[in-house]
């Protein structure tokens, strides 16, 4: 398989303290990485660095070739992040806040555009349809969705982005069981939709082991360290153990 | 308790006042209360008041988009938020903050008569008078609140490839629209205030009707003029707090947004118009009055001769004793009276205080009352008194009744659940 990210040697130091210590990981094309950590092991901080939001005190994060940190704005899109807090505009209907994803292969026009109403109408449906939200929900501003609907539609956003990996910080946080898995399916699906391509390749982040079977590659991370990185999902529970305490 | 404590400056402004009360002058105060029942309703002076208060309005309302748009482009320039996006060093925007600290600190009233020192009388002048500090104060607030919104959806959106001005248009400015319409439309009122102010100077309007009704002691023409900017005042505080509701750009932002650029743009041109058919030329000749600049040596005599520990004391202490008033009033009258009807009495109240201007409100007391500093901290007050008490009336209607209504279950005193259930101290 071919490289799509690699992590090269990269530590970040706060306030004297190492939140991520000389960490390696090749992420390739079809990858799926479960990232499993207890609070504060550094998963968030890990993801941050890897969609460049974040920029490491020593080594390098290299993305199709390129340094993320000094990538353009293309390059950058090619990352699609879903934040734990979702990140939506409150003020936007789903629809615009949906089209927010493409913004980066657009114009500042279509940007302007947005804002009085919902532009390029079929795609954003088709992006609604796959993480199953009804086209009622369109112009429906986001404040009045409850939060397993928010989710869906910041998974919309990610998709209309059409990047080429997915970066997803607890994206299961908060949610009934049901929920767990048909978000996680929405982030994991192949195929591709309607014309809409997802992603095969992401890495998210869980507090679920229980789930890591749908994964084909698991990491584990403790006090900014990896511990684990096997593409065996059937990892015994001492290590899981190990890796909470 | 603390937003309460400031109204017992009310104490020495009491007791000073009544040390000073000559009761000679009280009929003609008792004259001018019992006048707001029977104002004048001849056409001339209907028809004069009319004319006032249509020049009051052009020249708040031309005022006021000036300062709303000049505000904008001032508030982008100095927000750190946002040049931190676009990538301007700080040291660009504390300049420009810097430089805004100035026209904000001084008062319309001393722009305009400094203006009006330089190129006499001109309609121009209350525009131009009220325009300056305005910009720069809505500058200031602006900026503030762009600060204030949350930067993770602007990263959110760079990490989706976004240019520096996609960003802003997609996330600053649905946040902001509201914002300009909230704090926007209340500069409105005190445009016209200013306005009103500034006419008492000889610059026209309704204030300098206002002015020539009281010094020839015709109160019931004095109170024609309250009662029209009084019922001007409230058809647009109706008009203002449609406008602000969030079920008009909660739907569409950007309709709202453009709706309203062209609804200010019209309203410019049509005011200009409106001024013109008034017979108030704008764009007349401007003349320059230049007077000599004092020497150093006389700058430094007056620096002498002015006893400056004096007048600072007591503009000091003007100010605690009106502040006390303006602050501790309001919530502890609210308090007194917790119900809906005492409410909606005291938001009229509020009104009449801050309509009659702070200098004709003075000359009112002083009529039997000898001056004092009271005298006038009880002038000041009561005018920012009618500020104060309409934005904590804003600010309590907006708060959801839960708090109270559960202090009220737990059998406490109305005055107390209000005390306890309001959240007066952070908000106000």
């Amino acid at each position: 398989m071919t490289k799509l990210l690699e992590i090269r040697d990269v530590t970040l130091e706060s306030n004297g303290r190492k939140r991520i210590d000389s960490i390696n990981i090749s992420i390739n094309h079809g990858d799926k990485i479960a990232l499993l950590g207890k609070s504060g092991a550094g998963k968030t901080t890990l993801l941050k660095i890897i969609n460049g939001s974040i920029k490491p005190t020593v080594g390098e994060v290299i993305f199709n070739g390129k340094n993320i940190t000094n990538a353009s704005n293309n390059q950058r899109r090619q990352i699609g992040s879903l934040w734990q807090d979702l990140r939506l505009i409150d003020e936007l209907t789903v629809g615009q806040n949906v089209n927010c994803g493409a913004l980066g292969r657009r114009g500042i026009g279509w940007a302007i555009a947005n804002l009085f109403g919902i532009i390029e109408y079929q795609e954003c449906l088709s992006c609604l349809d796959t993480v199953e939200l009804s086209s009622d929900f369109i112009n429906v501003n986001i404040q009045e969705l409850s939060s397993g609907q928010k989710k869906r539609v910041a998974i919309a956003r990610l998709i209309r982005q059409e990047s080429k990996l997915i970066v997803a910080d607890e994206p299961l946080s908060n949610l009934d069981p049901s929920l767990c898995t048909s978000i996680l399916n929405m982030l994991l699906k192949k195929q591709s939709i309607k014309g809409i391509n997802i992603p095969d390749s992401c890495i998210i982040s869980l507090h679920r082991p229980d789930l890591i079977n749908k994964f084909n590659r698991v990491i584990g991370i403790k006090a900014g360290q990896i511990i684990i990185d096997t593409e065996n999902p059937s990892i015994s529970s001492s290590i899981i153990k190990n890796l909470y305490s | 308790m603390l937003t309460l404590l400031p109204i017992i400056t009310i104490i020495p402004i009491v007791i000073q006042c009544i040390q000073g009360l000559h009761l000679g002058g009280l009929n003609t105060l008792w004259n001018f209360l019992l006048s707001a029942l029977t104002p004048s309703l001849s056409n001339d002076v209907v028809a004069t008041c009319l004319h006032g208060l249509q020049i009051t309005f052009a020249y708040a309302i031309i005022s006021w988009l000036i300062s709303i748009s000049a505000g904008l482009i001032l508030a982008f320039l100095s927000s750190y938020s946002i040049n931190k996006i676009i990538g301007i060093p700080e040291i660009f925007t504390n300049i420009i903050r810097g430089i805004l600290t100035l026209p904000r600190a001084t008062h319309e009233l001393i722009w305009g008569l400094l203006l009006l020192q330089i190129f006499g009388l001109a309609p121009w002048i209350a525009i131009t008078a009220i325009s300056i500090p305005y910009s720069s104060l809505m500058a200031r607030v602006f900026a503030e609140q762009i600060d204030k919104i949350d930067l993770s959806n602007a990263i959110a959106l760079k990490q989706v490839g976004s240019s520096k001005l996609q960003i802003l248009i997609s996330t600053f400015l649905p946040k902001l629209i509201p914002i300009v319409g909230i704090y926007g439309s209340y500069r409105l009122e005190c445009a016209i205030r200013g306005a009103t102010l500034l006419g008492v100077f000889g610059l026209g309007g309704i204030g300098t009707e206002m002015q020539l009704s009281i010094l020839s002691l015709k109160f019931n023409e004095m109170w024609t003029s309250i009662w029209m900017l009084f019922i001007s005042i409230l058809i647009l505080e109706k008009i203002l707090e449609f406008l602000q509701k969030p079920t008009l750009y909660i739907k569409n932002i950007g309709i709202y947004t453009l709706t309203s650029i062209i609804l200010l743009s019209c309203s410019f041109g049509l005011s200009l118009i409106w001024l013109n058919g008034l017979g108030v030329n704008l764009f007349q000749q401007i003349n320059v009055y230049l007077f000599k600049l004092p020497s150093l040596t006389n700058l430094l005599s007056a620096l002498i001769v002015l006893p400056w520990a004096k007048l600072l004391s007591e503009t000091i202490l003007l100010m605690i004793l009106a502040s006390g008033i303006a602050i501790g009033l309001p919530p502890l009258l609210l308090m007194i009276l917790p119900n809906q009807f005492c409410a909606n009495i005291f938001s009229v109240l509020w009104i009449f205080c801050r309509l009659i201007p702070t200098p004709l409100t003075t000359m009112l007391l002083l009529l039997s009352i000898n001056p004092s500093i009271s005298v006038a901290a009880l002038a000041l007050g009561i005018q920012n008194m009618g500020v104060l008490g309409r934005l904590l009336k804003q600010n309590i209607d907006k708060q959801d009744n839960k708090l109270y209504t559960a202090i009220l279950a737990t059998g406490s005193k109305p005055q107390l659940a209000w005390l306890y259930g309001k959240n007066v101290l952070t908000k106000q």
